[in-house]
């Protein structure tokens, strides 16, 4: 069953126009998702990875945004293909989305029970009556408490919690193949956010939906994706599965970022740090974009740009230590 | 709530007790002596005198000013100097008069520049967006007499379509509305699209979007709704202005309203009716600013607890 | 630690509390008090980080500004090397705060931005009278190599720096004037993990060098397990724990402690403990719960608990708990 591929993107790129100058946010992102699996996107401030998102759902704000090549293959339907009104019925039906802020996700002038209820109403032709019975099902699924009573609340009445989990309900309504969660617990606090990534896994198992799940939080993806994407000034970087990423990083850049982690279970006097800092999205080195920062970039690394290459199984890194090139000039055995 | 719309009915008290002082101090202020022009020119001192003595006019100002509160609270706003009729009965039959020309007018600010705002913030910077804005500009700087007497011109000497002035028929009601209005609708469009090209670029609209519902839906029911809370202030405001306007916009189309009853007894120094006049004018500016606060609260409640 | 618990503290916060009235809402209603600390006490000695951790509402950064006097407290005494801040005049009071200086979370917010480095810098200093006017100069020089910044950034506006760089701008300021001691309120929570490091080293480095003492505010329970020497942990206005650091999170004692410490998501699964999920939301600070404030998400919770209020009581000598049951849970 998880073979079966959902979602797959293919060199994405999103860019956007400004008097600044071309600012290339999504610079050519490939990933493959499969039916009922969790992938991570992760990565720092600006390194693409809610652009990715938004652009899977063509939802980036145009102008200035613009995707200007790839394929987003649901199904094997190109997205980037379709009619507005043909997209319209993809959104929040085939794939749906919930948000960082869930304090002003939600429309504040209208009942919660309504704002889930009209999305059935849009893709399941449900009526009136059945689309509210089935938008208070949905709060019960989600765990919250009187959901007959909090239907007729608006959001300003419940909690940053409970707002998220509204968000949810939302989303999911429809069943649909995919959800997307884009940092959906960096706004909470943390016994909340525990229970937030509970409810997703629970009504994964339930649903069989695949996630993309982005957020900055490594701990928060070493307990929910299967595979993760780390992502780095616009392009993956590394692409495996969680446990083998986390247990041995590939590119210098995943590396740093564990390591930078302050450790819960072990005293360090210093905790060790990336050198420098990101490059401009306006203005990215022709070369590695990592190779600034890196401890063991040589002339190849700032010369030219690596391609994301398949190492072991499904393991890929953007990195130059794991090339042939590489291998020949150092004989190095980097794997 | 409730405490709130108490606390501001309890404000009205002294509110209304302020503007009858002021009116009635500012009309003392105002030169020339009520008595000698009733009694018109060439009367000898003694008839002025007797006038003076019958309308109370030589009495020191606290005492005038007391009976006037006093008769105020019966119900008696006095007689007009000019032609000793109640001048209650005067506002009675003038005030419908204003208040039909004032709700046409702000019809047409709210419909014109709902409209107008709306069609603007869907395509921003666009050629229609600019000519709006552009139009709503002049509203905004053209003074509303010249604009009454631009229309004037244009619709009823030139193409001969409507009446010159008067109030009988619906015809007559058009170009004073238009005029009153105009300035309205400009500020109520400018402040329309700002606040829906604020509110499209809030989360809840990207997650409306997200859900895959359609445009106009999006639009009407997801942003008008949250985008039109700054506008009901501005449509409150905007009866203010309003009222004033209707002094100039009477006179102009000659309309036998309260603003035009007000301008004439202040010529012919009729004191008790521009009292009258003012005191009721003022008093409706109060009852619909307070009207506004309670709608604006009552909208906002919910932002206001965020 | 020892030697350092010989000295006298260089902070006494005694009972401190923090009570905003709201506006009347209803007619008959009482007038509603939200207690945002309540009856808060700590020592903290020289040379030491001591951190305050909880969830939004706990009050602990109502706490960090209630000692500066930045929100006035409602009670309480707040002794810095003795003397009661909280009685002191405002001119006594601006003397008195050239020993204590604040770091926010958003530099770029607390940052004039018309303001170059040099004029933030000399202001700070100016204010303060602490360096003479001479010596400006290589005082700024020395305080921009403390934060690792290079001296001509001394022209430059705060918007033409990175979020890294504003918070080492942020902390160059409050060194301006020699402090003692320095809150750190949510100071690294907006940056990214890569530069959240950097600024975390750049802290330890200061205080071993410049003999500081940190009140270190934050969410963010593994960058307090690395700065701190003790930590307290705060709940709907109230301390519920307080230790050295290692017993705190080897042991944590109390129900609340130990749902926060296993609801951080973990890389290693081996450290993974299993997940105590908490019932329910924070209950409003403006309606708290009778008795232990926690009772209502307590899976413990007694009778006892929903009427008598705990104290703060000693376990261990270094280790304080306020729970009725701290020694039959562990």
């Amino acid at each position: 069953m998880k073979d079966e591929k959902v979602l797959e993107v293919k060199n994405l790129q999103t860019y956007f126009y400004s008097s600044e100058g071309i600012a290339k946010a999504v610079d050519g992102v490939s990933f493959t998702l499969h039916k009922g699996e969790t992938l991570g996107i992760v990565g720092e401030s600006g390194c693409g990875k809610s652009m990715t998102s938004l652009s899977l759902l063509r939802l980036v704000p145009s102008p200035p945004g613009k995707i200007i090549n790839g394929e987003i293959l649901l199904n094997n339907t190109d997205l980037l293909k379709l009619s507005d009104e043909e997209l319209r019925k993809i959104r929040g039906n085939k794939i749906s989305m919930i948000f960082q802020e869930p304090m002003t996700s939600l429309n504040p002038v209208l009942t919660v029970g309504e704002q889930i209820a009209e999305t059935i109403r849009l893709h399941q032709g449900l009526s009136r009556k059945e689309a509210w019975q089935k938008a208070v099902e949905m709060i019960r699924l989600v765990g919250i408490p009187a959901p007959e009573k909090r239907a007729k609340q608006e959001p300003y009445q419940l909690s940053g919690g409970m707002r998220q989990r509204i968000m949810i309900a939302m989303a999911l309504a429809c069943t649909p193949d995919v959800l997307i969660a884009d940092e959906p617990t960096t706004a909470l606090d943390v016994t909340i956010q525990a229970q937030i990534i509970d409810i997703i896994r629970n009504l994964q198992q339930q649903l069989g939906m695949s996630i993309i799940f982005i957020t900055h939080d490594l701990g928060v993806v070493a307990e929910i994706c299967d595979k993760i994407a780390v992502m780095y000034a616009g392009q993956v970087v590394e692409e495996g599965a969680t446990d083998s990423i986390f247990a041995k990083p590939l590119h210098p850049y995943t590396n740093g970022l564990i390591q930078s982690l302050p450790k819960l279970y072990e005293d360090q006097e210093e905790l060790s740090t990336i050198h420098g800092t990101v490059p401009s999205t306006y203005d990215y080195p022709i070369g590695c974009r990592y190779a600034e920062r890196c401890p063991f970039a040589t002339d190849l690394c700032h010369d030219q740009q690596p391609d994301l290459m398949t190492v072991v199984d499904d393991k890929k890194v953007r990195c130059w230590m794991y090339s042939e090139e590489w291998q020949g000039k150092h004989l190095r055995g980097a794997v | 709530m409730t405490l709130f719309i108490l606390k501001r009915l309890a404000q009205i008290i002294p509110v209304t007790l302020g503007v009858t002082l002021v009116v009635f101090l500012i009309m003392q202020m105002i030169p020339g002596d009520p008595a000698i022009i009733l009694a018109g020119e060439g009367a000898s001192t003694e008839t002025v005198e007797e006038l003076r003595e019958n309308l109370g006019l030589n009495k020191p100002l606290y005492v005038q000013y007391g009976e006037y509160v006093n008769d105020l609270l019966h119900g008696d706003m006095g007689h007009s100097l000019k032609n000793k009729q109640p001048v209650l009965e005067e506002i009675a039959t003038r005030l419908p008069i204003t208040i039909e020309l004032a709700f046409y007018s702000i019809l047409i600010t709210i419909v014109l520049g709902l409209i107008a705002g709306i069609i603007s913030a869907i395509r921003p910077y666009s050629i229609i967006d600019a000519s709006f804005m552009v139009v709503a500009l002049l509203g905004i700087s053209l003074p509303s007499f010249w604009l009454g007497i631009l229309l004037m011109y244009v619709f009823s000497v030139q193409l001969q379509w409507l009446p010159v002035a008067g109030w009988d028929s619906a015809k007559h009601i058009i170009l004073p509305a238009i005029t009153l209005g105009a300035g309205g609708a400009a500020i109520v469009a400018r402040m329309t699209r700002s606040s829906m090209l604020d509110v499209v670029n809030q989360d809840y609209i990207r997650t409306a979007k997200a859900k895959g519902l359609k445009g106009y839906v999006i639009i009407a029911k997801h942003a008008l709704r949250n985008a039109l809370i700054p506008v009901i202030t501005v449509v409150g405001l905007q009866f203010g202005s309003l009222l004033g306007g209707t002094v100039l916009v009477e006179s102009v189309f000659a309309v036998n309203g309260l603003g035009r009853m007000i301008v004439d007894a202040i010529r012919t120094r009729d004191i008790p009716v521009v009292q009258g006049g003012v005191l009721v004018a003022s008093l409706i500016f109060v009852v619909i600013n307070l009207a506004v606060d309670i709608m604006y609260r009552l909208f906002n409640k919910r932002i206001d607890l965020n | 630690m020892t030697t350092k618990n010989m000295h006298k503290p260089l902070l006494q916060v005694k009972d401190l509390k923090q009570h905003f009235a709201l506006k009347k809402e209803k007619l008959f209603g009482e007038k509603q008090v939200v207690k945002a600390v309540d009856g808060v006490s700590f020592d903290i000695m020289p040379g030491e980080t001591l951190s305050i951790v909880g969830e939004s509402g706990c009050g602990k950064s109502t706490t960090g500004r209630s000692i500066l006097r930045l929100d006035e407290p409602t009670a309480g005494e707040v002794l810095l090397f003795g003397k009661n801040l909280v009685e002191m005049t405002k001119k006594e009071l601006r003397l008195a705060r050239k020993d204590i200086q604040i770091i926010f979370q958003d530099p770029y917010a607390s940052l004039n931005p018309r303001r170059t480095i040099r004029q933030m810098l000399t202001e700070a200093m100016s204010i303060q009278k602490v360096v003479p006017p001479a010596q400006q100069e290589a005082r700024m020089l020395e305080l921009m190599s403390f934060v690792g910044l290079r001296p001509e950034y001394l022209e430059r506006y705060p918007h033409e720096f990175s979020g890294g760089q504003r918070q080492r701008i942020g902390i160059a300021r409050a060194l301006a004037v020699n402090p003692k001691l320095i809150i750190c309120d949510e100071s690294v929570s907006a940056l990214d993990v890569s530069i959240q490091a950097q600024i975390l080293n750049l802290l330890k480095k200061l205080q071993r060098e410049l003999d500081l003492t940190f009140l270190f505010i934050s969410h963010d329970l593994s960058v307090v397990r690395h700065i701190s020497d003790r930590v307290m942990v705060m709940y709907l206005g109230k301390v519920v724990e307080i230790a050295d650091k290692h017993s705190l999170f080897s042991q944590p004692h109390h129900p609340y402690t130990k749902a926060l410490f296993s609801s951080i998501p973990i890389i290693d699964k081996e450290h993974r403990k299993e997940r105590i999920l908490l019932k329910g939301d924070i209950p409003s600070p403006l309606n708290p719960p009778s008795g232990c404030s926690f009772h209502t998400r307590c899976p413990f919770a007694t009778d006892k608990c929903k009427a008598e209020i705990p104290n703060l009581r000693d376990i261990t000598p270094t280790h304080k708990v306020a729970c009725h049951f701290a020694e039959n849970l562990v």
